[in-house]
């Protein structure tokens, strides 16, 4: 198991996407941190966690086109090809599944982390800034419901076809121009701009409604429904 | 001269077996492409250049003897790009992208409007071409990288590599791309023209239609096909193209989205004007499209050499490529000459100049007047270009040198403006032009010999820049056959440190003059224009016909005074207003002459003139009792100087007149810069001071605000007012008090300085513009209501001035209230 792993890793990570990739991500990052970031959001400090928060929901889309780009490696015409040996191996296919799961996951949470850690550079470098702790929690809130979804519906579409992968990458940019409602408003981008206006405090703590909670809750809920249920297809 | 010549064969289902029965290889690809063509498709084709035409099909002999027949029988010339393009447009999804393309100004109207103006050109033209561009760029980027990706996804690269060159293959398709991507815009602009030509009405213009789409739309499509073919060609992988793709076009329409060399997909346009023309915001933006055509057409012939060969990598194809040919040297070398040309471009831009960021800082102003020299006279001979865009001119100085020895006098100087000769009395004299830059000025200094009386010279000439702090929002400085606005060193070259012959000031500097108009600079200004256009100085001079010149143009003159001076020409009608005890004379262009009767800005006018009138008395200034009201072409706000003010287009457009809420008198910017007539010309404001809160801006924004509210009415109108003035000031100053730079100024401190001074420009709006109109609205609380503040403001108004120091203090204001600064300080929320 371990080394199939460590050979799906290698498949995703070694490779000129993940590394062109990272190279994307991180500039883009940086233009965002300059450009918008370092203003700060709603008042607050550019490393207070709503400016950070909103920092993650302009990076989202484009971790979660990397996560889903993770999946078209198991899902192109060549793996499908290879698909007929590795049926024939003597390995699980569920376990095979969740190998490739993990590799996905794996890619997802690197390039990720290349993103938290450019912030951490960029804070240690404007403000001198290093209590990270603090931003633990928009991690939790928009990067972990989004990303798990992310992968666990991609997952399934992939299953069923592979070029909807392609087309579910355009959702977050699609979720960017749309005027959802309050709940639902961390997928526009809009949450961490507004909601700390409402809470008549300067510099307010990190906290979220119960609504927009509720709401990613379930979506990292259907996110791993999703995920079992392509796990249980894979087993057939 | 290679040509490829096709080969077509027509394959029936009954007989797709038989197909390159005798040629595996062939075989199989054709296998490939049944599999995955088009569904109906009944033509396969291969194109094969003459070179490799006898061994395409060396172990297929029966395949190859077809292949010869119809060879043979292939017209000369066939077209590589016409077959490109035609197998292009027989895709479902390049019809699909097409159709969606086509659909894309329906964005512009309704979810993403960039151009925040609201003239009916900015609302119907720009936001729709903007948003096709933006739209159409992204498809056509997703059908470039899945086109490129096609012969590698259906394993047919192998052949078609083998059949034609990969490089010529990639060229063809590029171009079949840009031709789908023409088609498209052809078909974008038929479709829209009736649409847009029925939502702008009467002020429509077909020349503006034609070159928003053209530029805001039409070259977005090949920038993008560019830019990802180039991520395709560099990467060989549809995903990581998609990915860089994603992610430049993302900068662009986001962070970058506000810096106009930048913003390669959405050009920034913040307006277009419905009654005037709109060349230079075409021009800057045609510029901007160039110099990222140059710079991407670069990276795709470098990526193009990229493209791998000879089952070699990224470099070794790359080095296979230069290296193969001495003669296809002057590939690469075209990719570098376009990289360095678009370079070029960018760095040395005619559009915007490098004034110093930081606002607070005016060392121009600052200039020490000459001791012993004085200024007599100035003319002024101005020949604008208007096909170019250009201006040329000859500024003469009568200067006095009482001093005995050399001067140095200072200028400003557009910095988009050459010198082309300096003289003094007729003689060559030294100058120089530094590169500091303030306020859209660059410093001319010129050396005057010891004579007592100097004719200096000054020829200058060239394109006029704009201001970078509003590099956003470009198009002031229009010069057009339709229209023209020439402001002080745009007009001529601005004299800053010699004094006027009859006021020795020693000591002191161009700060320290109350208000530079004021003093005897007497200029004569001639200025050679196109026959239709009319000039109107920006002052109580009224210009008169020199000469008529043969080549259509007609020369005008005037007399203006001061070191400056603005001038405006354009395709005007002019209406005589009576108010206030003065003749108003409204300028406005020919083409908005229905909207402005609809709007009914004469009656609007007379209104606000009667209102100050009343409240705080008539204006003294003007001896002939005029005061021109000119239109401007849409600009974001105006100003006013003794004698005239501005109006903005914005003020009266079609869209405010349906507008409900806007009540009867529209023209806020209108009733602002009139306004400025009582507060800042009338009555003025320390210049030293203009970083202040305290400014001519505080009383003119809530004498806006009291004229808005009692004009509009008492029902909707005081709505209209407390909803557009109260609560936005309240809004501004709070978010302006919470903002974390201004609580911790620590941090804006740490900030390196261009961060710095980006942030804290901002927040000086705030203070004048939202913070001192709040102070007064507290004072009006404090002394009683409106008619207590109005008598104190007429007071103020009508008081005796001191003429050594003329200007309107926070000071006076708060004797005159009986107030203390402290009781105006507003409360932390």
């Amino acid at each position: 198991m371990n080394k199939i792993f460590r050979y799906e890793c290698q498949r995703l990570l070694w490779n000129k996407f993940f590394f062109g990739f990272l190279g994307v991500l991180l500039l883009y990052g940086w233009q965002v941190l300059e450009g918008v970031t370092l203003s700060g959001i709603s008042h607050t400090a550019p490393f207070s966690p709503w400016s950070f928060g909103d920092y993650l929901s302009r990076m989202m889309p484009l971790l979660w086109t990397g996560a889903l780009f993770f999946l078209t490696f198991f899902t192109s015409s060549a793996a499908r090809r290879a698909a007929v040996l590795t049926d024939a191996a003597p390995f699980s296919p569920r376990g095979y599944a969740l190998t490739r799961c993990a590799a996905a996951l794996t890619g997802t949470c690197l390039i990720t982390f290349a993103c938290l850690a450019e912030t951490a550079v960029f804070y240690r470098w404007y403000f001198g800034w290093q209590d990270w702790g603090t931003l633990i929690l928009p991690v939790l809130t928009v990067l972990v419901p989004a990303l798990v979804f992310s992968l666990g519906s991609g997952w399934l579409l992939g299953r069923i076809r592979p070029w909807l992968l392609y087309a579910w990458m355009l959702f977050p940019f699609l979720c960017r121009t749309l005027p959802l409602p309050q709940t639902a408003c961390i997928w526009n981008g809009s949450f961490f701009a507004r909601y700390p206006l409402t809470l008549d405090v300067l510099d307010p703590p990190f906290s979220l409604p119960f609504s927009t909670a509720a709401v990613q809750t379930v979506v990292l809920g259907i996110g791993v429904m999703l995920w079992g249920i392509g796990m249980c297809w894979e087993r057939k | 001269m290679k040509s490829v010549r096709l080969l077509t064969l027509k394959i029936l289902p009954p007989n797709r077996r038989h197909v390159f029965r005798d040629a595996p290889c062939a075989r199989q690809t054709f296998a490939d492409w049944w599999y995955t063509r088009p569904p109906g498709a009944c033509r396969f084709t291969l194109k094969v250049p003459p070179p490799n035409r006898r061994h395409a099909f060396r172990d297929a002999p029966c395949a190859r003897q077809t292949f010869m027949g119809r060879w043979n029988a292939c017209p000369p010339g066939a077209c590589r790009f016409t077959l490109e393009l035609r197998r292009l447009l027989q895709s479902p999804l390049t019809w699909l992208t097409i159709f969606l393309t086509l659909l894309s100004p329906l964005a512009g109207l309704y979810i993403y409007q960039p151009a925040s103006a609201s003239t009916m050109h900015t609302m119907y033209l720009a936001n729709p071409a903007l948003a096709g561009g933006a739209a159409g760029g992204i498809l056509f980027a997703l059908l470039t990288v899945y086109e490129l990706d096609r012969a590698g996804r259906s394993r047919m690269d192998v052949l078609v590599d083998a059949a034609v060159s990969p490089l010529t293959m990639a060229l063809v398709r590029l171009l079949a791309l840009a031709g789908a991507a023409i088609l498209t815009l052809g078909a974008v602009m038929a479709l829209w023209l009736p649409i847009t030509a029925k939502l702008i009405g009467s002020v429509f213009h077909m020349e503006d239609y034609l070159l928003a789409y053209v530029i805001f739309m039409g070259l977005a499509l090949p920038l993008s096909i560019l830019a990802a073919a180039s991520a395709f060609q560099f990467t060989r992988r549809a995903d990581l193209s998609l990915a860089i793709f994603a992610a430049f076009a993302g900068l662009s329409l986001t962070v970058w989205s506000d810096r106009w060399q930048l913003c390669w997909l959405n050009p920034c346009v913040w307006a277009l004007s419905d009654d005037f023309s709109n060349l230079r915001i075409f021009r800057s933006a045609a510029w901007m499209r160039m110099t990222w055509l140059g710079a991407l057409t670069g990276i795709w012939i470098l990526s193009w050499l990229s493209i791998r060969q000879y089952g070699k990598g990224l470099l070794g194809s790359l080095s296979q490529s230069l290296a193969r040919n001495a003669r296809l040297l002057y590939r690469p070398a075209a990719a570098f000459l376009l990289l360095v040309c678009s370079g070029t471009a960018f760095a040395a831009q005619p559009f915007v100049d490098q004034s110093n960021p930081d606002q607070t800082v005016m060392t121009f102003l600052e200039i020490p007047f000459l001791e012993g020299v004085s200024f007599l006279h100035r003319s002024v001979f101005v020949c604008p270009d208007t096909a170019a865009g250009t201006v040329a001119g000859k500024a003469i100085f009568q200067l006095q040198n009482h001093s005995g020895q050399t001067q140095t006098l200072a200028f400003g100087i557009n910095p988009g403006y050459k010198i082309s000769s300096v003289q003094a009395n007729g003689r060559d004299a030294s100058f120089s032009v530094s590169d500091d830059q303030e306020y859209n000025e660059s410093l001319l200094q010129v050396t005057i010999p010891p004579a007592e009386d100097i004719e200096l010279s000054i020829e200058y000439g060239g394109f006029p820049q704009e201001d970078s702090s509003m590099s956003a929002m470009q198009g002031r400085l229009e010069i057009s056959d339709e229209y023209l606005c020439l402001e002080n060193s745009v007009l001529s070259p601005r004299l800053m440190n010699v004094p006027p012959v009859n006021v020795p000031l020693k000591n002191v500097s161009a700060k320290d003059v109350p208000e530079a108009e004021y003093v005897p600079y007497p200029t004569t200004i001639e200025i050679t224009l196109p026959a239709h256009m009319t000039v109107i100085p920006f002052s109580p001079s009224q210009p008169e016909k020199l000469a008529e010149n043969t080549d259509g143009t007609i020369t005008w003159r005037y007399e203006d005074s001061g070191t400056g001076g603005i001038l405006y020409a354009g395709d005007y009608l002019r209406q005589d207003i009576e108010a206030g005890g003065l003749t108003i004379q409204l300028y406005y262009g020919r083409r908005h002459q229905a909207v402005m009767e609809a709007a009914g800005a004469a009656q609007a006018v007379k209104a606000v003139v009667d209102y100050c009138t009343e409240h705080y008395g008539p204006l003294s200034f003007g001896a002939d009792g005029t005061l021109k009201l000119i239109q401007s072409r849409v600009s974001g706000g105006g100003y006013a100087r003794n004698g005239a003010s501005l109006l903005d287009e914005v003020d009266f457009t079609a869209a405010n007149l349906d507008d409900a809420g806007k009540g009867t008198v529209p023209g806020e910017v209108m009733i602002h810069e009139l306004v400025h007539q009582w507060w800042g010309l009338a009555n003025m404001f320390d210049p030293a001071s203009a970083n202040d809160a305290w400014s001519a801006e505080g009383l003119t924004v809530y004498t806006t605000y009291r004229i808005v509210k009692e004009l509009y009415g008492e029902d909707s109108s005081s709505s209209y007012a407390r909803e557009n003035y109260v609560k936005k000031w309240l809004q501004a100053v709070d978010d302006y008090q919470k903002n974390f730079y201004v609580r911790n100024p620590r941090y804006l401190a740490a900030l390196p300085q261009k961060e710095q001074l980006n942030i804290s420009n901002s927040l000086s709006y705030v203070r004048r513009y939202n913070e001192m109109p709040l102070k007064i609205l507290k004072a009006e609380q404090l002394v009683g209501g409106e008619e207590a503040m109005d008598a104190i403001l007429c007071d103020l108004f009508n008081r005796e001035l001191d003429y050594t120091y003329p200007y309107l203090t926070y000071s006076d204001f708060l004797d005159a209230c009986g107030l203390t600064e402290e009781e105006l300080n507003l409360k932390k929320n």
